[in-house]
């Protein structure tokens, strides 16, 4: 499992390699399109930013006014008046940090929320087929981890790029007021930066893409392994899932630490340019001075200035970095986000209002890979109300026919129609209105026996739940349980059984009351006297509503009105049980043998 | 919490090296204003040029010596905060593969991957940030300090008295903030779980049309998280205004008071200057210290639940009478007066339970739903531990086995068929270390799965699990049944492994099942694998209902002969009884 030999990651050979910039200046710009209708506030928290940052400049402005004017020439009142005012200013200087920060704050993380859902929506319009190649933790990974990444950006980011450019601006000015010459020297390093800025981002983009891909990988085994405990102990195999473990701990520490690395040298790269303009304003200004061309006075304030000048230009190299590891932690987001929704209904696509059940399969072809055809070539018509059973050995197509009614996987070929109307051209919401399911694998979620069964239907009372549980046959256990519906079921040791849980589902799927219902294995893990009893009830149900039941056990289906072998995807018989055991075929055979073993 | 900061000590060296890298940028960076000062004093004035050249070299060089430090500093830095991270990652990963299943209540799943990722991340950035930036705040800030008070102690003592209400301020700050971000790392675990639940349960969502709700349900658990994640970062924002404005107040208060002395002329005009310099840059260094505070107060929130997870105690361990010696050889298997109930729960689910099976034959198990047949299942490898009464194991208890010699002889394939992210051949190879290709195909053969495979196109190689193809039901039930044959197990234990099998293959299955020489137990619902078996054990509501041959239970068990009609109606009950009788005389 250590072979990743088709990773669902296109970009794989790009890594270590070149990133192009293009790319992650149209995230960033994609990033931005999420403020968009945040535009006052942002307005506001810029108005901020900007008083902020012209207090913070009077502020030293006045002290140094009270020293010259008052503290040296001992004016006690005016000094006490000036100092009135600066606690005005401070105050002031205070307050609009603060709100500069809150306002953020709250943009920012409305933004991460909706970047959130918007991922989480995306999700369910995307085909069953999507999920069938990935990992669920992985996927889960870009839903917190990636998208951590892109909220503690936003968090600081946007003030201190705005605030580091007011400032740069600012000083910038003052130091042309004060020596062209010497400001040309302070700015030789700018080309510099953007040299070494370019040199390092094309290092950590890559690592930091990588990073995040490494931890959606680690992620993605966690959820794994953590989901397969029971295998993990049962074969004691804890010794090679903590090898595998360690690879990809591994990788994930590699691509890490040179992520961190590079992106660690970028304020170092900008303190030794601003140590070298220092050195040369010293240097060169000292020459210019001994020449009479500048005086010393301006020399040394002009010193000071480009310190103030190299603070934000600091700055604005390290919020580089973060927006770096914050476009890796996007990108990976927008990449769901652009995966095409197969989930998309046609423009025309009409609703069903009810349905008689009326089913027929017409020449349907699907094969699930490319080269292997999962099932061709389909015919067959179901009346309303018939009850349809699907026979068949495992991998024989009977799972394939109900996924394709539903539509959680679309035909090649072939036309399916419910009513005389093509599903294809029917709102998938709508079609699957009308259909109640219990399917193989009864998932049920973190959550009380009620909650679980009134999925079925939302609306439904507590009695109404009650009533499906006893039909269900499910209420005699439930009432066992200290806590009875009440009971929270989660994943391990609620010490409610496989059959159980199938209880529990088909008093789901009793609830939903469908037009159409649709029994996938429905009572495989329940015992026989049990299912004799649900039976009942099931039969109840499916009277009046076409029914399609996929069933090992034969003599539940005996009953149907339909049954269809099927065979390497194709139908091999259909009839009702007495034609097919007069046939004396395939399912002759496969009845017999529940009585005769072949010894 | 303090253990997980304590695997920092492993890189004791490198933080020292990081650290006095550190120190010498931070070195630099102190000399440089002296040097300017130096070559203006000395050289500008005195229109001395050597001066200027020499002092600017060094400068120079200095810049080019502070430069390679970082440099150098990053390395360290990287190297040590994503040990750390790879470190902690491992040890909770390794605990918690060490989990019993009551651990695991403890922590859902989705929990624990945010604890061993997110967590993590949080955690390797504190240290990463603190190795770089963390000494410079405290050692400006005392700079700042002692030069005032070497400037003039009278007036700087304002600066002494400020200075512990602003750091008790950012204590409480942290505490505070420690334990809103606590909240906000669960908030996110809460994210987690309904994403994962959505993932796992995609069909069924979309069966029942179910988008809806689950999105007001995921924008419930990310507006929670939003909400947590804003007012715990505003608190923290909230600090370095305050600072400032406290820090700025004091400033002023110099003033006020300097002048007063400068006016009764007990103070230089100059000291006031100096000081109130110092104190404009202990308040730029206090806003680096509210952002240490912010990665602080979230380290020691992940680092909590980090330790959490590491502080668990582990509840189903080897007892201290282990045989190390100890291993399955026959593969005989004897309950004698178990009972068991889950823990943190009183209602017993097995009671009393007493049979016993001789190497090599076959048992059948059968029961309603909830009747105890997997919890029985559970407490052979030990998967749960008994709560009265003793499982013995060729006549040894299986608490003295070693836990992972007792598996390693035991092939279990549970009731939901698993399947690891892997190829066939990996996940078949799964139940054996080294299992070589022969092994891996006789062993699919034996479970009816190799035909299908061979069908595939890439074969073994092809991939399954989270990330693999469409495999139905019963080739997933089957591929688990050929994992656990590959290890050629002394005791095999199907769980109704064979519910999804049409009754030929499962014929076949069975069949090939005989050539294995170990003691097999099976689940089953089906009467006709169970009439196959040496004894059948029929449990109801977790006590032994009957126990015998197919034979004897038709006679002896209402409750037997009550299923077999279930499953064959009247005229084929005669049948299955005659045919039996017949077939084995």
């Amino acid at each position: 499992m250590s072979k990743d030999s088709n990773r669902p990651h296109p970009h794989n050979h790009l890594f270590g390699k070149k990133v192009k910039p293009k790319n992650w200046a149209s995230t960033i710009k994609r990033i931005g399109s999420y403020f968009s209708d945040q535009k006052f506030l942002l307005s506001l928290v810029l108005l901020m930013v900007i008083i902020s940052s012209a207090l913070s400049l009077l502020g030293p402005f006045l002290i140094g006014m009270a020293i010259d004017s008052y503290i040296v020439k001992e004016n006690i009142e005016g000094l006490n008046k000036l100092l009135l005012g600066l606690i005005i200013v401070f105050v002031g200087q205070s307050l609009s940090t603060w709100l500069q920060n809150y306002w953020m704050i709250g943009i920012a993380q409305d933004t991460v929320l909706k970047m959130r859902n918007d991922l989480f929506n995306q999700f369910h319009r995307l085909s069953i087929s999507f999920f069938d190649k990935r990992q669920h933790g992985e996927l889960m990974s870009r839903v917190t981890n990636d998208i951590e990444n892109v909220s503690s950006t936003l968090n600081s980011s946007f003030i201190q790029v705005f605030s580091s450019i007011l400032t740069l601006v600012g000083t910038v000015g003052v130091m042309i007021y004060l020596s062209p010459i010497l400001t040309l020297i302070s700015l030789s390093i700018v080309p510099l930066m953007f040299f070494g800025l370019k040199w390092i981002t094309k290092r950590t983009g890559a690592r930091f893409k990588e990073q995040q891909r490494n931890l959606g990988e680690i992620n993605g085994y966690i959820e794994e392994i953590t989901s397969g405990q029971r295998i993990v102990k049962s074969f004691s195999q804890e010794k090679r899932v903590m090898e595998e473990f360690m690879t990809k701990n591994e990788r994930l520490r590699e691509s890490g630490y040179w992520a961190q690395t590079f992106s660690g040298f970028i304020p170092k790269l900008m303190n030794v340019l601003n140590n070298g303009s220092f050195a040369l304003i010293a240097g060169i200004g000292g020459v210019l001075a001994l020449n009479g061309k500048v005086s010393i006075g301006v020399i040394v304030i002009f010193v000071e200035y480009s310190r103030q000048f190299t603070r934000p230009l600091n700055d604005l190299a390290n919020q580089f970095n973060t927006l770096l590891s914050a476009v890796a932690g996007a990108e990976r987001v927008f990449e769901i986000l652009d995966e095409s929704q197969e989930e998309m209904d046609e423009t025309d696509a009409a609703e069903l209002s009810a349905v008689k059940g009326k089913v027929v399969f017409q020449d349907v072809s699907f094969s699930y890979e490319k080269d292997e055809k999962t099932v061709s070539g389909l015919n067959f018509s179901v009346k309303e109300g018939e009850t349809v059973a699907l026979v068949g050995p495992t991998g024989a197509g009977k799972t394939t026919i109900v996924n394709l009614l539903s539509r959680f996987y679309e035909s090649d070929s072939g036309q399916i129609l419910i009513d005389g109307h093509d599903i294809k051209k029917v709102k998938r919401s709508s079609l699957r209105s009308h259909m109640g399911f219990v399917l193989q694998d009864s998932f049920l979620f973190e959550g009380t026996i009620l909650e679980n069964i009134r999925y079925g239907r939302l609306n439904a009372t507590d009695e109404e739940v009650v009533n499906a549980a006893k039909l269900a046959n499910a209420h005699s256990f439930v009432q066992k349980l200290p806590k009875g519906y009440k009971t929270i079921l989660n994943q391990e040791g609620s010490g409610i059984s496989q059959g159980q849980k199938q209880l529990l589902s088909i008093a789901r799927a009793i609830l939903a009351d469908p037009s159409l219902l649709i029994l996938d294995e429905a009572t495989s893990s329940i015992d026989t006297i049990t299912e004799m009893k649900i039976q009942e009830a099931l039969q109840r149900l499916m009277q009046g509503r076409t029914s399609f039941v996929i069933a090992h056990r034969l003599n539940t289906i005996q009953q149907a009105d339909q049954i269809l072998v099927l065979h390497d995807g194709g139908i091999l018989e259909k009839g009702t049980h007495d034609e097919l055991l007069k046939n004396k075929k395939f399912y002759h055979s496969l009845y017999h043998s529940q009585l005769k073993q072949d010894a | 919490m303090w253990k997980v900061f304590s695997y920092l000590k492993a890189y004791r060296v490198a933080i020292g090296v990081a650290l006095f890298l550190t120190l010498t940028e931070l070195g630099v960076e102190l000399l440089q204003p002296l040097i300017m000062a130096k070559i203006i004093d000395d050289g500008i004035l005195k229109s001395d040029l050597s001066v200027i050249k020499y002092w600017g070299a060094v400068m120079f060089g200095l810049a080019l010596v502070a430069f390679a430090a970082g440099i150098a500093n990053s390395f360290f830095s990287a190297h040590v905060s994503q040990n750390y991270g790879f470190d902690i990652r491992r040890r909770v990963f390794e605990k918690v593969q060490s989990f019993s299943f009551v651990n695991f209540n403890k922590f859902p799943a989705s929990s624990l991957i945010t604890r061993m990722t997110n967590d993590v991340t949080q955690l390797q950035n504190t240290v990463f940030m603190s190795l770089r930036i963390m000494l410079r705040a405290p050692l400006l800030l005392a700079g700042g300090v002692i030069m005032s008070l070497i400037v003039n102690s009278k007036l700087a003592l304002v600066l002494v008295v400020i200075l512990p209400f602003l750091l008790f301020f950012l204590k409480w700050v942290l505490q505070t903030a420690g334990s809103m971000f606590r909240d906000v790392q669960d908030k996110l675990d809460g994210v987690n779980r309904v994403m994962r639940e959505n993932l796992m349960g995609m069909r069924l969502i979309k069966a029942f049309l179910r988008r809806d709700f689950e999105k007001n349900r995921f924008e419930q658990a990310s507006g929670e998280l939003k909400e947590k994640t804003v007012s715990s970062l505003r608190l923290i924002e909230v600090s370095i205004p305050v600072l400032l404005f406290v820090m700025n107040i004091g400033i002023l208060f110099i003033l006020w008071f300097g002048s007063r002395q400068v006016s009764m002329g007990s103070i230089e005009v100059g000291e006031v200057v100096a000081i109130v310099n110092y104190s404009f840059r202990i308040s730029s260094v206090l806003t680096i210290i509210s952002f240490i505070i912010m990665a602080f107060s979230r380290a020691k929130a992940s680092a909590q639940r980090i330790g959490e997870v590491l502080d668990t105690e582990i509840d189903l361990v080897e007892s201290q009478d282990t045989d190390r010696s100890l291993k399955i050889v026959n593969g005989a298997v004897e309950f004698n007066k178990v009972s068991f109930h889950y823990p943190g729960s009183d209602v017993p689910v097995l009671k009393d339970l007493s049979f016993s099976v001789k190497p090599g034959e076959t048992l059948a198990i059968l029961g309603s739903t909830g009747s105890g047949k997997t919890s029985l299942f559970q407490l052979v490898p030990r998967l749960y531990d008994v709560t009265g009464g003793e499982v013995l194991v060729d006549g040894k208890n299986v608490m003295n086995y070693p836990i992972e010699t007792l598996r390693k002889g035991i092939g279990v394939v549970p009731q939901e068929a698993v399947l690891f992210t892997g190829s066939i051949s990996e996940n078949i190879g799964w139940g054996k270390e080294g299992a070589a290709s022969d092994e891996i195909i006789s062993a699919a053969i034996d479970a009816q799965i190799h035909e299908t495979v061979e069908k595939l196109p890439n074969q073994y190689d092809t991939r399954v699990g989270q990330r693999g193809v469409n495999l139905s039901g019963g080739q997933k039930q089957r591929l688990s049944i050929a994992r656990a044959l590959v290890r050629k197990p002394k005791i095999l234990m199907l769980d109704d492994s064979t519910s999804a099998l049409d009754l030929k293959t499962e014929g076949k299955l069975l069949k090939a099942l005989r050539t294995y020489s170990c003691t097999t137990f099976i689940i089953t619902q089906k009467i006709s694998t169970a009439m196959e078996a040496d004894h059948i054990l029929l449990l109801d509501d977790g006590a032994v209902e009957a126990w015998g041959t197919h034979e004897e239970l038709l006679n002896t068990s209402p409750l037997y002969v009550k299923i077999v009609q279930s499953q064959f109606g009247e005229e084929d009950f005669q049948h299955v009884k005659g045919f039996k009788q017949t077939s084995s005389t």
